[in-house]
C-alpha cells in the first residue's frame, strides 16, 4: 500500500507507523514546549487526522445551462425520491468507510440540463392506482400505460416524458488503483415515455469525474478531492445527455413521431 | 533552577521551527529551458483574450491546477499583462464543449465546435481570442537518504538525516487562435533542479521551486509570444 500522508510530505520515508509513533511521542511528551507545544501538538492532530480512511461527502451541485439547440417539445419530467435521495455508502476493506451523498443535486442538475434541451418542460408525477386504472387497455401483452399528471393534479399535454433514475454509483482512490485520480461513476437510466405513458426506450447514462490528488494537499484530501470527482461525474453525465440525447434510435424514432426533424 | 531551563527548552522550539521557516525560504538551483515554434502571426485586440487550458482527458500524467492557474495569473499581471478569461469561466460559457470528453483535440475538431452557431455566438460575447492548451506535469525523481524527527525528552523536537531529490517539470502550450482557426504555435517551458535537506536537530530544507520556475517561464514565454513587440521580459540568467 502506498503511504498516504507523510510528515512534512517530503522524504523517501513515508509510513503510517511513523507518524503514529511521532503523535505517541507527542501525547507523551512534557509541557516544556510552552506555547510551541499547542502549535506541534495540532499539527500533528491534523497529520493524523490526515492518515484516517474514509470520507463522507455531501454534493449539492449543478452545473451550466448546456449551449444546445432546444428540441421543439414539451417534455414532462419525472424526478422519483429514490432519485432525489440517493445515497452511496460503500466500506472499503482497509480504506475505511464511504458516503457519498448526491440526491440534492440530482434535481437541480438535470432541471437545468431538460430546460436547455426541451423548448417546454413540465414536472409530472405518476397519477395515484386508481386515477390510473380509469381509461387502462385492456390489452393483455403490452405493458400498460402509466398515467401521468402535473403536480398541481391537472392533466398536462406532453409529447413525452422523461424520468431519470440511478442505477449504481462507483468509485475509486488512488490507494486501489495505484493512479493519480479519485474516481467516481455514476450511472443513470433515462426511462423515455410518449405523451400517453406508453414506454418506447431506456436511455442509459454514465457520468465519470477524476480529481487528480496532486491538486489537494497530502492532509485530509480525501473529502475535498471526492468531492470534486463527484461533482465532474455530475457534470460529465449532464454533458453526455445534452450531447447524446438526439442520438438515440428510439429518441429520433419519437421525435419523427410528435412531427419534429431529429 | 527552573525558569533558565524553562527558557532554554523553550528557545529551543523556537530555534527549530525558526531554522525550519529560514530552511523554507531558501531555494536551491533550477535549470531551465524554453522553447518557441509559431507558426503564424498573432496580435490581440481590443475587448479580446485569452483562455489557458488544461488537457483533461488523460488517465495519467493531468497537468497540476495550480500550474494552470499560476500561468493564467503571471500572464494577467506584470509588465505585458494580458487580458484572461479563466478557465472555469471559459468551461462555464461554453458547457459542454469543452468538458474533458467532450474538448476538441485538434484545429478540425475545433471548427467543428465553433462553427456551430450558438457556440460562435458566446465565443463572440466572451471575447475569446487565444485558446493556450498545456500538457505536462512536475515528476519527483531519485529520492535518497531519510530524515528521521522526534521529540527528546522535554519535547524538544529533532531531526536528524539527509534527504535529497530531483524535481524536473516538463510543460508544453498549443497555442490556438479561434478567430482564424488555426494553431499559431507551440510553447515549451522544462525545469529540473534538486532539493536537499540536511538535518542535525534542526532540518533546512533548500527546496528546488521547478514548477515555479516553469511556470514564470511559460507565463513569459505565452506573453512575448502574442505580443512579438514586447521587449524580453526577463534578463538571461547567469
Amino acid at each position: 500500500m502506498r503511504g498516504r500522508c507523510g510528515w512534512f510530505g517530503v522524504g523517501a520515508h513515508r509510513a503510517r507507523g511513523r507518524i503514529v509513533a511521532a503523535g505517541a511521542s507527542l501525547r507523551n511528551g512534557p509541557r516544556a514546549l510552552g506555547p510551541l507545544r499547542g502549535t506541534l501538538a495540532l499539527a500533528f492532530a491534523t497529520m493524523l487526522g490526515g492518515c484516517q480512511g474514509g470520507a463522507s461527502i455531501t454534493v449539492d451541485a449543478t452545473v451550466p445551462s448546456p449551449l444546445v439547440d432546444p428540441i421543439r417539445a414539451s417534455m414532462g419530467v419525472y424526478f422519483d425520491d429514490s432519485l432525489l435521495n440517493y445515497v452511496h455508502e460503500e466500506e472499503l476493506e482497509d480504506y475505511g468507510a464511504y458516503r457519498i451523498d448526491i440526491g440534492a443535486s440530482q434535481g437541480p442538475v438535470f432541471a437545468r440540463v431538460f430546460n436547455a434541451m426541451f423548448e417546454d418542460l413540465v414536472p409530472v408525477e405518476p397519477a395515484d392506482q386508481e386515477q390510473s386504472d380509469e381509461g387502462a387497455t385492456t390489452d393483455a401483452d403490452a405493458p400498460a400505460p402509466i398515467r401521468f399528471v402535473g403536480t398541481d393534479g391537472s392533466s398536462p399535454v406532453v409529447d413525452g416524458i422523461i424520468a431519470p433514475s440511478i442505477v449504481e454509483v462507483q468509485f475509486a482512490i488512488p490507494d486501489q488503483t495505484g493512479g493519480d485520480f479519485y474516481e467516481v461513476w455514476i450511472s443513470y437510466k433515462l426511462a423515455l415515455l410518449d405523451g400517453g405513458g406508453n414506454n418506447f426506450g431506456e436511455f442509459p447514462l454514465i457520468g465519470y469525474g477524476k480529481a487528480n490528488e496532486r491538486n489537494f494537499g497530502q492532509l485530509g484530501q480525501q473529502t475535498p478531492a471526492l468531492h470534486e470527482a463527484t461533482t465532474w461525474a455530475l457534470r460529465d453525465a449532464a454533458a453526455e445527455l445534452s450531447f447524446r440525447f438526439r442520438d438515440q434510435v428510439e429518441v429520433q424514432k419519437w421525435l419523427s413521431a410528435i412531427g419534429v426533424e431529429p | 533552577m527552573k525558569f533558565p531551563q524553562y527558557t532554554l527548552k523553550r528557545n529551543l522550539g523556537l530555534v527549530f521551527v525558526v531554522g525550519l521557516g529560514a530552511g523554507l525560504a531558501s531555494t536551491g538551483c533550477v535549470q531551465t529551458t524554453v522553447q518557441e515554434v509559431r507558426q503564424a502571426d498573432t496580435q490581440i485586440g481590443t475587448g479580446e483574450s485569452i483562455v489557458i487550458l488544461s488537457r483533461k482527458h488523460k488517465t495519467q500524467g493531468e497537468t497540476e491546477d495550480d500550474f494552470v492557474t499560476c500561468v493564467s495569473d503571471s500572464v494577467n499581471s506584470g509588465a505585458g499583462a494580458l487580458p484572461i478569461l479563466s478557465e472555469r469561466e471559459f468551461v462555464d460559457a461554453t458547457f459542454p464543449w469543452f468538458e474533458p470528453r467532450t474538448a476538441p483535440l485538434n484545429m478540425e475538431d475545433l471548427a467543428t465546435v465553433i462553427n456551430r452557431p450558438l457556440i460562435a455566438r458566446r465565443i463572440d460575447d466572451i471575447g475569446v481570442r487565444y485558446l493556450v492548451w498545456i500538457e505536462g506535469t512536475t515528476e519527483r525523481t531519485d529520492e535518497s537518504g531519510s530524515l528521521n524527527c522526534t521529540f527528546f525528552s522535554g519535547g524538544i523536537p529533532a531531526c536528524f538525516g539527509f534527504l535529497s531529490w530531483e524535481s524536473g517539470s516538463n510543460y508544453e502550450a498549443a497555442v490556438w487562435d479561434v478567430e482564424r482557426g488555426m494553431t499559431v504555435g507551440t510553447l515549451s517551458s522544462e525545469a529540473a533542479g534538486t532539493s536537499f535537506v540536511p538535518a542535525v536537530v534542526v532540518p533546512i530544507p533548500v527546496i528546488a521551486r521547478v514548477r515555479e520556475k516553469a511556470c514564470a517561464n511559460m507565463s513569459d514565454q505565452i506573453k512575448t509570444f502574442i505580443h512579438p513587440d514586447l521587449p524580453s521580459l526577463r534578463a538571461p540568467e547567469g
